[in-house]
């Protein structure tokens, strides 16, 4: 998985985009020019510290690199540094040990002319390779692992985990057999690019082997061997058998010398590791009561989209840019419902970001604007529908920032009464009563027919009002005070 | 007279010693072959520092530099320039110096008597009519300061490259302490092992330069860090503090002989001479302690395992795709691998020793022949250390460094050499087993080498020349290992003549040129080693 820095892994460029033009970032360094030696970055360094620490690895004081060698074209210098002989962080809880290294070059191969270009700019860029035990039993298991480490190294900041762009790459080592046997000869395929690949290799690929171990010709052997998978025709073909495997002749890079990560430098790490997805869904469910799990759900997947940052800043350069899950808890800041914030924020402003061909972030819609929207609608001032209608106006016209919502919606003659009069003042009311006097004003907005009812004189109707608010109260509110609130309400207008 | 038309008169007369510099550099040259290119440049004379205005500095041709071609004596680089200067070249250049032109040298410094070079060997111009070799692999570096034709040379050494062209070549030279100059911008043979040094006529003079280049660059990661120059400077310091203060005196001074580096093969003469060197020394005032090294017998092997390794992993960057030759595939050739597009070049762009060495170094790389050979080899190397940890008086530094031993006072170092048991300061023992070998034998070695092999006694002729060649490096590869720094200085020739007629000379062996004597200190005691060239060159 490529680490997120800005700078390469062992030189000072800096890291590439795939929009960026062939050769335009990299140094004599990642070039192989004589003369010239690696240096640690220490972001790089820090990034990776923070994956073993998410993947809750034992992070070793001493680790050391290694050259690996081979001739390849993208590959200019002739090895790859490596930690092979010890690694910097080992027996990651979900996942076993785990070493870094930098990577090639990206060469494109165009068919028709039989020329090879090489492109530079990803040369050096550095890599975690994470490596498992053959703990995943299922083609959807290693689907689930590798969504899982990828959303973990998302939120940590570590990489973008994109597949697509080939930030995230996998082998998977395949074998197969009987239950109470034990593990069958494995063959490895490299370099799947999309988890939807990886599934399809794995699933051909124990179909492969099935059919030489129940060859009706007698048993067969299953070759180990690198194999690797064709996504035209979604099956798995062989690179090279385990003779052909090459001798990379690792050995320790005499420049680098051995990575000291002390006691301090964890701590650090640890105290700086942002919240993990997991421990972000638990907080949020514990912390605010109301919020269903579905709600979470919505607010941590727009978070696990978000772009990552260069060199691991979770916090990102811009302040006013806050992932949904920080947009979410600003609002609910000044003791609003957690529950209507989440609705508001899941059933309208995603619906209306998402027609107008807009992405989340939080700029479209300030947080303390959609407060005063939320708030207006919540004390009854505008209806809610006149609410989605106000949020689209906001959405899609420039607004001086000078005016208030509140202002606003004025000026559209949107508001339903003089303000002074529609509930008393916070000072007067106890939270509780506050609270009933949003909820049964709530229950108006939502129930019209009923209210309208209920005007006309159909009382049987209230019953109907007072139990939604009930239900919205979680049955703690008095009837009697309920029905006091509604009638004094409706009849002021 | 004002300060400007001052300024321009002393510009102008360095402006005629720089071109005169060149004048005389061309000249020589021609009988020599010390200089594979020369710098056209004069330099600019703007630079504040002047400790070397006026100095002309021949740097060694596996050094870059972007104002002239870095060959490294192979048809590989031969139309090579780096798009950088090396960071001793910067340094160089910002004190004032001026770089005069690029010295020839063993292919990637790979070879004792640099005769493996693109360019022809180096003749050494001691007697020029002799042909005797120069040395390698800092041949051209030697050369040139030995021939006047620069004041100082910067060279390599990874084994022995500038101790023995020093000790052939009659001039001193220095391989300092491993990790004190920048690497970055050298062409790597073997990175653990490659070390900066300065050869000039004498010491003071190689100090001057030194002093210039002993500092820290970010560049190479394995630059000692300033705070640990300062501690290494506090110990160096106590010790001095302990010698007598008469600077003609050498009471205090342990000074050890390693029993070890005077083997079978030592010519007499040599032996006399630094016998003598030794004697004096005790004069002087110093304790002479017979000690032993006992894994010296191992650092040869060792030494040509790991620096093989390290080449064929340092080597593998030619390939003829981003830079230097370029050997196109014969039309219809396999190049389904692109190792196999690779070996045109390689085969075309190596010279014999160099493809030895590398295929060596694989050898010992690959899985099957790892533990036997590389890692053997490192157990190896951690002996020779061990060999002078014990009988030096301090510990070595560096090795403490590596080890993660945080060190941060100068007091707590200092406690650490008192709890050390050994009681050395410098040891000193040849610099070769014998005086410059004539080139003729060897001088063909590029051609001879890859003869098919039809007379077999001529072969194993060139087998035991070849052996003999990396014998050479015998008593020098050890500090190599250990990462010590090393000074091969010049005997006095009134030294090495006493006591003797010219009839016993004959009879001994003795050839009137030049004999170098090693003195070689624990990590970091630069200094040290050299206060006690600079004693026995005035002996």
């Amino acid at each position: 998985m490529f680490i997120k820095s800005r700078q390469k892994l062992f030189s000072k460029a800096s890291t590439a985009l795939l929009n960026h033009p062939p050769n335009t970032r990299y140094n004599p360094f990642d070039a192989s020019f004589p003369g010239t030696l690696p240096q640690l970055n220490k972001k790089c360094v820090h990034l990776a510290l923070r994956a073993a620490l998410a993947l809750d690895c034992s992070v070793q004081s001493r680790s050391s690199f290694d050259r690996k060698h081979y001739f390849y074209s993208d590959q200019p210098v002739g090895y790859q540094i490596t930690q092979h002989y010890s690694p910097f962080a080992l027996n990651g809880r979900i996942i076993l040990p785990k070493s870094e290294r930098s990577d090639t070059a990206k060469s494109t191969f165009n068919p028709r002319t039989k020329t090879s270009y090489i492109d530079l700019n990803r040369a050096g860029t550095g890599l975690l390779e994470i490596v498992t035990e053959p703990d995943l039993r299922s083609p959807d298991e290693a689907a689930e692992y590798v969504r899982a480490v990828q959303s973990l190294l998302r939120a940590v900041g570590v990489s973008d985990g994109n597949m697509e762009t080939g930030s995230l790459r996998c082998d998977v080592n395949v074998s197969i057999n009987r239950p109470g046997e034990s593990p069958g000869t494995r063959c490895e395929i490299k370099n799947l690019n999309s988890v939807k690949y990886m599934v399809a290799a794995i699933k051909h690929e124990i179909e492969r082997q099935k059919a030489i171990l129940e060859s009706t010709e007698g048993p067969q052997q299953v070759q180990q061997e690198t194999r690797g998978f064709d996504q035209d025709r979604w099956e798995t073909f062989k690179l090279r058998s385990k003779e052909d495997a090459p001798d990379y002749r690792y050995m320790p890079d005499p420049n680098l010398g051995v990575l000291v990560i002390d006691e301090a430098h964890v701590e650090e790490a640890k105290s700086s590791l942002p919240a993990l997805p997991s421990e972000t869904r638990a907080r949020l469910l514990k912390q605010y009561e109301g919020l269903t799990s579905n709600h979470v759900e919505v607010l941590m997947n727009l978070d696990a989209d978000r772009e990552i940052n260069y060199d691991g800043d979770v916090n990102g350069d811009d302040p006013s840019v806050m992932g949904a899950v920080a947009y979410f808890e600003e609002l609910c800041k000044p003791q609003r419902n957690s529950r209507v914030v989440a609705n508001w924020i899941t059933q309208n402003l995603l619906g209306q970001l998402s027609a107008l061909e807009l992405t989340f972030p939080s700029q479209h819609m300030p947080p303390t604007r959609f407060g005063e929207l939320i708030d207006l609608v919540d004390s009854g001032q505008v209806t809610r529908p006149t609410g989605k209608l106000l949020l689209k106006h906001m959405l899609t016209t420039e607004i001086p920032s000078t005016k208030s919502v509140k202002e606003i919606a004025e000026q559209l003659d949107m508001l339903l009464t003089p303000s002074t009069t529609t509930i008393p003042a916070a000072s007067d009311v106890s939270p509780e009563d506050d609270a009933l006097h949003r909820a049964c004003l709530r229950a108006i907005d939502v129930l019209p027919s009923e209210i309208a009812a209920i005007k006309a004189g159909n009382s049987n109707v209230m019953n109907k009002v007072i139990g939604w608010v009930m239900r919205e109260t979680k049955g703690k509110a008095d009837v009697k005070r309920i029905r006091d609130i509604i009638n004094d309400t409706i009849h002021r207008k | 007279m004002s300060l400007r038309s001052n300024v321009a008169r002393i510009c102008s007369s360095v402006r005629r010693y720089s071109s005169d510099a060149r004048a005389i550099i061309r000249e020589r040259n021609q009988n020599v072959n010390a200089f594979v290119s020369i710098n056209e440049n004069l330099p600019s004379s703007s630079t504040e520092d002047p400790t070397l205005h006026g100095k002309t500095v021949a740097v060694k041709d596996n050094i870059s530099t972007s104002s002239m071609p870095t060959t490294c004596s192979s048809a590989m680089l031969e139309n090579f320039t780096s798009p950088f200067d090396a960071t001793v070249v910067k340094l160089l250049q910002d004190a004032g110096a001026d770089i005069v032109g690029k010295t020839n040298c063993d292919e990637f410094g790979m070879g004792s008597l640099n005769v493996y070079s693109v360019h022809g060997p180096v003749i050494n111009p001691f007697r020029i009519d002799e042909r005797r070799s120069a040395g390698g692999s800092s041949g051209g570096s030697a050369a040139a300061v030995a021939a006047g034709m620069c004041d100082s040379a910067l060279a390599t050494d990874t084994g022995g490259s500038i101790r023995l062209p020093a000790s052939y070549c009659g001039v001193v030279g220095l391989k300092p302490s491993y990790g004190l100059i920048s690497r970055w911008g050298v062409v790597s043979y073997a990175d653990s092992l490659d070390c900066v040094g300065v050869m000039a006529k004498t010491v003071p003079e190689v100090k001057r330069v030194f002093d210039i280049l002993n500092v820290h660059d970010e560049q190479d990661p394995t630059s000692v860090s300033t705070q640990m120059r300062r501690n290494t400077r506090h110990i160096v310091d106590q010790i001095s503090h302990s010698w007598s203060k008469d600077p003609k005196s050498l009471s205090g001074l342990t000074v050890g002989v390693p029993q070890e580096y005077f083997p079978r093969e030592l010519s007499p003469s040599i032996s006399h001479s630094v016998r003598q060197v030794i004697q004096h020394l005790q004069h002087l005032g110093a304790k002479v302690v017979p000690v032993s090294l006992p894994s010296t017998s191992y650092a040869l092997s060792a030494y040509y395992v790991l620096a093989s390794a390290e080449a064929s992993s340092n080597l593998a960057r030619y390939d003829g795709i981003q830079y230097g030759l370029r050997v196109p595939p014969p039309p219809g050739s396999d190049l389904t691998k692109t190792s196999n597009l690779y070996a045109h070049t390689r085969s075309k762009g190596f010279g014999s020793e160099v493809k030895k060495r590398i295929l060596l170094g694989t050898y010992a790389l690959t899985a099957d022949a790892f533990d036997n050979y590389f890692l053997q080899a490192q157990k190896v190397r951690q002996l020779i250390r061990q060999d002078f940890d014990r009988v030096f008086r301090y510990p070595n530094l560096l090795i403490r460094l590596h080890q993660n031993h945080h060190v941060d006072s100068g007091s707590e170092l200092l406690s650490l050499s008192e709890s050390h048991h050994g009681q050395i300061d410098v040891l000193i023992h040849p610099s070769a087993i014998q005086t410059a070998p004539p080139l003729n034998a060897n001088a063909n070695a590029e051609s001879s080498s890859e003869s098919n092999g039809e007379e077999q006694d001529k072969d194993k002729d060139q087998k035991d020349r070849d052996l003999d060649s990396y014998v050479q490096d015998v008593l020098t590869v050890p500090a190599s290992l250990a990462g010590l720094p090393a000074m091969s200085v010049p005997v006095p020739v009134s030294l090495s003549h006493k006591n003797h007629t010219e009839q016993r000379e004959r009879d001994k062996g003795i050839d009137g040129w030049p004999v170098g004597v090693s003195v070689v200190g624990q990590w970091g005691c630069d200094e040290v080693v050299m206060r006690i060239g600079q004693v026995i060159s005035e002996l």
